[in-house]
């Protein structure tokens, strides 16, 4: 965070200025796309279907019996969560070896090929690989650790394959010079320096990992998510509803948690101002980690005999059969190019909107001290909405949205603008709070009005930043279209549910194929965008 | 700190004072016991919450595709299983799934041997698992209809001319379902219109009762669903006054029971012939039977062969819904 805030330079830059055009130009191309300029794209009458979902917010279903049916789901999504975490660091930390820099030395090409299939999990969204999974394993919950361990997996490979790049490497180096073969002079001269960062970064993904455990439920992994699903696709608000509670509980539990953890590895406390003694918070923190992995491991009954099973093995190999060669039929080439321009229009609406409404909502939600209780009260309620607003997930909103916008990009667009908005005016807020309070200050004083000092004191310095975490989440919402469209609400993720309904699995593999290359071109151009903004 | 880099570099342990093998081993020791434990549990026989077990000598699974609402089918076969364990003196457990494809591949690999399945599902799920049968089908399966709904506000009045709805905003419900989108394509096509070239595309709702609560919207002016949604919809009184009944699609042969070949392997090469004279023998008069018959919406079951399905294999292939 303290990286995206370093004071802008003031000189004006060319690049930037390129690169705002060029944003522009490819944001009203997708709301040219989204019909926005030809023709009517509301539809008031839908407005009594909405106000039942909406009116059922504050009627959630309480039976008891729904309450147990609930409460199982939840252990079973944090169950996934903690394996799937506990799987990707696993996975990470012998990936870290394979692909970073210290392994590879100066041969660069083949640290660029190991980072290339890398992408390859990485790329596809952890809803498609538990597509995939279910296909070959069954109802197992092997399929909701594995569609979490894969792709994070891949991530913590990368992340910590740099953090263990990025430390001082004299220790490193002193022990190769005394003589110590490279793994020994890795194990100790870098591996304690980067400790801190990479198990801060583990209870990051547990974080992260429940919010996928739910949205795998969606797709029918079991848990919070199916429990959702199941209420949703009768349209029993009430039930979404009490559903949608219970995961804005277990993220803010996962939340306040994860972060409590992180910021005391960032700041270690010393006992006597000596040396540091060991905190006992990120003992228990890891030790309850180690427990709940053990739990889980329990209350899944997973057995590792199932992966190596003779019945997986026959279905992997009948899927992979089939899925090779893949389909290169003009017909379906087509539909993917024209899937794949509405998946990048719907993102880039639904990041547009989202940053809007994250700047705007900033300067309410933002935490600041020494004021009302009014202002408080504001505050809270602001960051309770954005809290819910990123609980529901993006498929429900598509649907909803739906009742009172006509069919096409827009819906879907939206419903991830809504979601990402939840998750960006969080991030906004926060860098609102780390922003210099005093030229505002020093325009209230000399008589400017609250809205006038925020304009003027606060925005120009938010603005960098802002960009920055916006363009990071378009990266995640290219990711996020696809579940969406999984579910049935437009882009490349339609095509390849309809291609699995249709158990076409060498087009699957095509329509695959096209969403790691879009993902990789969306991470791309983000890098260097925000590399301009630097 | 100089006698624990001792220890670590292979030094006596004995020589060093506790505190420094306790600090170095304590984390490792409780993660070791921790993970242990936690095999020793999982082998105990302990039944995934997520998952029924899966041992090739064990009960007979059945399942359903997700065609309506997961609350009654929850229900509906729950009580089919006991049915059916204490006729036939089986272990029978039903397994809930959410979606279309993967009770197809759940029946394939055999982790479903007894699936309720609608015509295109039950066909797809046929022609990738060599040996799987059909067991029965209700009486009305012989004789199923999809009804196209309308918005009031497009001021159609109910006709069998389904040519007026080309120009429409139209949604199917679940991409491959029979009833809510395979067989109204069909009948859409043979009266000239193109099942997808619809205004934008169709849409497909994921749901028959999606597809009511979208029609009555205003969101999509025509949509189509199954006939016995339709009925149970309107007597319950669920259906919005906005949403109005257009044209009825001639018969067709829908849903059925397929056994899988594992489940004979296990159980009996008997199996199939026991599970139909169950099925076709269920009473209207007798209660227990009764029940059952009433929740499937049925007189009663009667037997069904691979042949009855043919026309519905044809349209899928053209539809590119069956490779």
């Amino acid at each position: 965070m303290t990286a995206v805030l370093a004071a802008p330079p003031l000189h004006r830059d060319r690049r930037r200025w390129a690169w705002g055009l060029g944003g522009l130009v490819v944001l009203g191309w997708s709301l040219a796309g989204a019909g926005l300029f030809s023709g009517p794209v509301l539809n008031p009458s839908g407005l009594r279907q909405f106000g039942r979902f909406a009116a059922a917010a504050l009627s959630p279903a309480h039976d008891a019996e729904f309450l147990r049916v609930l409460a199982e789901a939840t252990l079973v999504t944090v169950a996934y969560a903690a394996l799937g975490a506990a799987l990707a660091v696993v996975l990470g930390s012998l990936g870290a070896v394979a692909v970073s820099r210290t392994t590879w030395g100066r041969r660069r090409a083949g640290w660029t090929a190991v980072r290339g299939v890398l992408a390859v999990p990485r790329g596809l969204h952890e809803a498609v690989w538990g597509l995939l999974l279910v296909n070959v394993l069954g109802l197992d919950p092997w399929v909701g650790v594995l569609a979490i361990g894969i792709p994070y997996g891949a991530v913590t490979a990368k992340v910590f394959a740099d953090l263990l790049d990025e430390v001082p490497r004299g220790g490193y180096e002193a022990l190769l010079a005394s003589g110590a073969g490279r793994g020994t002079a890795a194990l100790y001269g870098l591996l304690p320096q980067a400790a801190g960062g990479l198990l801060s970064y583990s209870f990051y993904r547990l974080e992260c990992a429940v919010r996928s455990a739910v949205v795998l439920g969606l797709i029918g992994a079991g848990g919070l998510g199916y429990q959702l699903a199941l209420s949703f696709a009768s349209l029993r608000w009430e039930q979404v509803w009490a559903a949608v509670y219970a995961l804005a509980a277990l993220c803010v539990l996962a939340d306040v948690g994860g972060r409590a953890v992180r910021r005391r590895v960032a700041e270690p406390r010393s006992a006597d101002g000596s040396r540091p003694a060991r905190d006992r918070v990120l003992v228990v923190a890891g030790l309850g980690s180690l427990a709940l992995v053990a739990w889980s491991w329990w209350f899944l009954a997973l057995s590792p005999a199932t992966l190596t099973s003779a019945r997986t093995v026959d279905q992997l190999s009948y899927v992979l059969d089939a899925a090779w060669p893949p389909a290169t039929e003009g017909d379906l080439l087509t539909a993917i190019g024209s899937a794949a321009v509405d998946t990048v229009q719907m993102s880039v609406i639904a990041i547009a909107v989202a940053t809007a409404g994250a700047v705007l909502l900033s300067g309410v939600a933002a935490r600041r001290p020494g004021t009302g209780p009014a202002r408080w009260a504001a505050g809270l309620a602001v960051r309770l909405i954005l809290l819910l607003l990123r609980a529901v997930p993006p498929p429900v909103w598509a649907l909803v949205l739906l009742f009172v916008l006509l069919p096409g990009v827009l819906p879907g667009a939206l419903a991830l603008g809504v979601y990402a908005l939840g998750v960006l005016g969080r991030l906004v807020a926060e860098a609102s709070e780390e922003v210099d309070g005093r030229p505002r200050a020093a325009l209230r004083a000399s008589g400017a009005p609250p809205l006038g000092a925020w304009l003027y004191g606060v925005l120009p310095a938010l603005g960098g930043p802002v960009l920055a975490l916006a363009l990071y989440r378009w990266e995640v919402a290219i990711r996020d279209t696809v579940l969406v469209g999984l579910l049935g609400a437009g882009g490349i993720g339609v095509l390849l549910s309809g291609r699995i309904a249709a158990f076409d699995w060498a087009a699957v593999t095509t329509v695959l194929a096209a969403i790691v290359l879009l993902t990789l071109a969306v991470d791309l151009v983000s890098e260097r965008a925000r590399a301009a903004l630097r | 700190m100089s006698l624990a880099r001792a220890a670590r570099s292979g030094g006596p342990a004995d020589a060093l004072p506790a505190s420094a093998v306790h600090a170095f081993s304590r984390r490792t020791l409780l993660a070791a016991s921790g993970l242990a434990l936690a095999t020793t549990l999982a082998a105990c026989g302990r039944t995934s919450p997520v998952s029924g077990p899966s041992d090739p000598s064990g009960p007979l699974r059945i399942g359903a595709i997700p065609d309506q609402d997961p609350e009654v089918l929850q229900r509906l076969y729950g009580i089919v299983a006991d049915a059916l364990s204490g006729a036939l003196d089986l272990d029978v457990s039903y397994a809930p799934v959410t979606d279309y494809a993967a009770a197809v591949s759940l029946f394939r690999t055999g982790d479903l041997d007894l699936v309720w399945f609608g015509g295109l599902t039950g066909v797809q799920a046929r022609l990738q698992t060599a040996g799987a049968v059909p067991i029965a089908q209700r009486d009305i399966d012989a004789d199923f209809h999809s009804v196209f709904v309308v918005n009031a506000a497009t001021g159609l009045t109910p006709s069998d001319d389904l040519a007026l709805l080309a120009g429409r905003r139209f949604t199917y419900g679940s991409e491959t379902s029979t009833s809510g989108r395979l067989m109204p394509a069909f009948f859409l096509r043979e009266q000239g219109v193109d099942p997808d070239g619809f205004p934008g595309g169709p849409g497909f709702s994921g749901s028959h009762d999606a597809t009511l609560a979208l029609v009555a919207s205003g969101t999509y002016e025509a949509g189509v669903l199954n006939e016995q949604v339709w009925t149970s919809r309107t007597a319950e009184g669920a259906v919005d006054p906005a949403v109005v009944r257009y044209a009825r699609t001639p018969a067709y042969s829908d849903y059925h029971w397929l056994l899988g070949p594992s489940a004979v392997d296990r159980l009996g090469e008997d199996l199939p012939d026991r599970l139909t004279d169950w099925f076709t023998g269920l009473s209207a008069d007798d209660p227990g039977d009764a029940e059952v018959l009433e929740l499937f919406g049925a007189g009663s079951f009667i037997p069904t062969e691979a042949a009855n399905y043919d026309q519905i294999e044809e349209i899928g292939r053209d539809l590119g819904l069956i490779n």
